[in-house]
């Protein structure tokens, strides 16, 4: 199932995303403990492991929806989220935030479409609000992208009329339409009836097959197994074990921790 | 002794030449006089048709006589009819009267209450508005000029002291906090006497309008405040990441994502607060305005005629029904893609 966009981390090459001992805390307990990853252009990474083991949180960091406590995020050579400020790390500016996320797409499990807006305007809300472009302009982006998750024929209905698959792929296409530079899946097929997950699922296929570089975060060992370059186990804020997939299901199986979790899974 | 017997005679034929016309003109007057003396026992008996017959019996006078008694019976045959009901043989009792003396005012007054007592209540009641409209609908112009400028003023303010409630910035948490504690905790009225008569005390001397509308306006804004801010808390949190995700600054959030979505949440409450308003509008009347409630009141203690309390509170009522329907459409159309 491996397409001619699929690669690995190259020694000397600069990956697009690189996390540095990030750690994050709740108070007392560490959800994230000092974390390293690093994301190559193209490179399709799942991260599969027990609730509360950290997986949202890291994803959810590398778009600065949680404030990092130690650690670096850069991503293509800035940082993320953060300055150096007279050798003391300080918040970036809101501009800069902004600017980074919305190189960074992001989609939910519970998909977040706004429910006051079509399901055209909210593809063309980022392109429009954000990034300044005419109504013209973001129509035509908003169709293009309506095209690739194939629900052009719903362009003119409120959410609230679709199905959850379909609320789905149309918050991929807002994603898309900022033209993010990596894409990050935060449990997106979770929420939705069995039935359903196959069409996001193809969706996103899709999408790496184009050569998007993405994270995804899931419980669907066929993602893990179909889309991955790399499987990461992550468990109490740490990474287990990591492997292509075929390893990753293969050898590591071996690994007490992975085995039953797995195993719990199907 | 001789000159006292004298004048005692003269005395005595005086007299009697000054009592000789008395006489000759009580006999005429006893004769009225036991007609209606006729006429009130009967009419003590119950029975009044006797009674307007005998009163009946008291002609008209002739010549250059006195008319006194007639005018009298004729007055007293309006009251008996008007008593019985009879407005028209009431009326044309006076009529009677009038025809000899145009301008007898007791016949004059009788026939206006005569007219006024035929009308029917409605018909009367038409007759009082007309009489006030005219003032209770300019004093009802100001209300409305209030409620308007209030209305636009206090959305506005309320949203800046909502978000400022909820800022990170902590001093101007609290100040916002502050400003909604103070003028949610104090009455009103007495907010409105501070700004138009406590303030000249620090030199600043404002007009009746302008402090009505200061007063309105920030009373409503903290009122407003607190409902925005519970609309725009009740948003999924999860809007505001999604709209952050796409790389929208904090503004941009809330001005295209999550104020919009509180509309719908908003208009009932937003909407009883502005019904209240319309009510609260007749506090001013307290510092020199004159609105509905004071135009009202000025009648009222003019004419004494409860009718205008009544025309008022119809306007009142004509003003929040108007509201209450228009906030129900407007509910209706920002909350459309529910369910659609």
């Amino acid at each position: 199932m491996k397409t001619d966009n699929t690669r690995h981390a190259i020694p000397g090459d600069a990956p697009i995303i690189r996390l540095e001992k990030v750690t994050k805390r709740f108070g007392h307990t560490i959800a994230v403990n000092a974390v390293d990853l690093s994301v190559m252009p193209k490179e399709k990474v799942v991260i599969i492991g027990p609730s509360g083991s950290g997986k949202s949180t890291l994803l959810r960091a590398i778009n600065i929806l949680e404030e990092i406590d130690e650690g670096a995020i850069v991503f293509e050579g800035r940082q993320v989220g953060y300055v150096e400020k007279k050798g003391r790390r300080a918040l970036d500016t809101p501009k800069n935030v902004c600017a980074l996320r919305a190189e960074i797409g992001m989609v939910f499990q519970h998909f977040h479409l706004f429910p006051h807006m079509t399901v055209c305007e909210n593809i063309m809300e980022g392109p429009m609000t954000v990034q300044g472009k005419s109504r013209e302009e973001a129509h035509i982006i908003a169709v293009d992208m309506l095209k690739k998750v194939g629900l052009l024929d719903k362009q003119g209905v409120y959410p609230a009329t679709l199905s959850g698959g379909q609320k789905q792929r149309v918050a991929i296409a807002r994603a898309l339409a900022m033209k993010p530079k990596i894409m990050l899946f935060d449990e997106p097929t979770s929420a939705l009836d069995p039935e359903l997950v196959g069409e996001v699922f193809n969706t996103i296929k899709g999408l790496a097959d184009e050569g998007m570089t993405m994270i995804i975060v899931t419980h669907q060992m066929g993602f893990a197994r179909e889309i991955a370059d790399r499987v990461i186990f992550m468990e109490s804020g740490q990474f287990v074990t990591e492997a292509p997939p075929k390893e990753f299901f293969g050898a590591c199986m071996k690994h007490p921790r992975v085995a039953s979790f797995v195993d719990s899974i199907l | 002794m001789r000159s006292t017997i004298r004048r005692g005679f003269l005395l005595l034929i005086g007299l009697i030449l000054l009592a000789l016309p008395l006489a000759a003109s009580a006999s005429e007057h006893n004769s009225s006089q036991t007609l209606f003396r006729e006429a009130s026992n009967l009419i003590a008996a119950g029975d009044y048709q006797a009674a307007l017959k005998t009163l009946d019996q008291i002609s008209p006078p002739s010549g250059r006589d006195d008319a006194g008694d007639f005018v009298k019976s004729r007055m007293q045959k309006a009251q008996l009819y008007h008593a019985l009901g009879a407005f028209d043989e009431a009326g044309s009792s006076c009529r009677e009267v009038l025809a000899l003396f145009p301008d007898h005012m007791e016949a004059t007054q009788f026939l206006a209450s005569l007219a006024k007592a035929q009308k029917s209540k409605l018909a009367l009641f038409f007759d009082d508005m007309k009489l006030f409209l005219p003032s209770l609908i300019h004093g009802a112009g100001m209300t409305l000029f209030l409620v308007v400028i209030t209305m636009m003023i206090s959305p506005l303010g309320g949203l800046l002291l909502a978000l400022g409630r909820m800022s990170g910035v902590a001093p101007l948490r609290g100040l916002c906090w502050s400003i909604i504690w103070f003028f949610r905790g104090t009455p009103l009225l007495l907010q409105l006497f501070f700004i138009y008569y406590g303030l000249p005390a620090f030199g600043v001397t404002l007009s009746p309008t302008i402090s009505a509308i200061i007063g309105l306006g920030i009373n409503y804004s903290a009122y407003l405040a607190e409902i925005i801010r519970a609309g725009i808390e009740s948003i999924d949190h999860g809007q505001m990441e999604a709209a952050k995700a796409i790389g929208m600054s904090y503004t941009q959030a809330m001005r295209r994502v999550i104020i919009p979505q509180t509309y719908k949440r908003l208009m009932p409450p937003v909407g009883n607060e502005f019904i209240a308003l319309i009510k609260d509008t007749a506090l001013v009347s307290t510092i020199a305005m004159v609105e509905l409630m004071r135009s009202a009141n000025q009648m009222f203690n003019t004419y004494f005629n409860v009718n205008v309390l009544i025309i008022a509170a119809m306007i009142y009522l004509l003003f929040t029904t108007i509201f209450t329907v228009t906030f129900e459409k407007i509910e209706k159309r920002v909350g459309a893609y529910e369910n659609r």
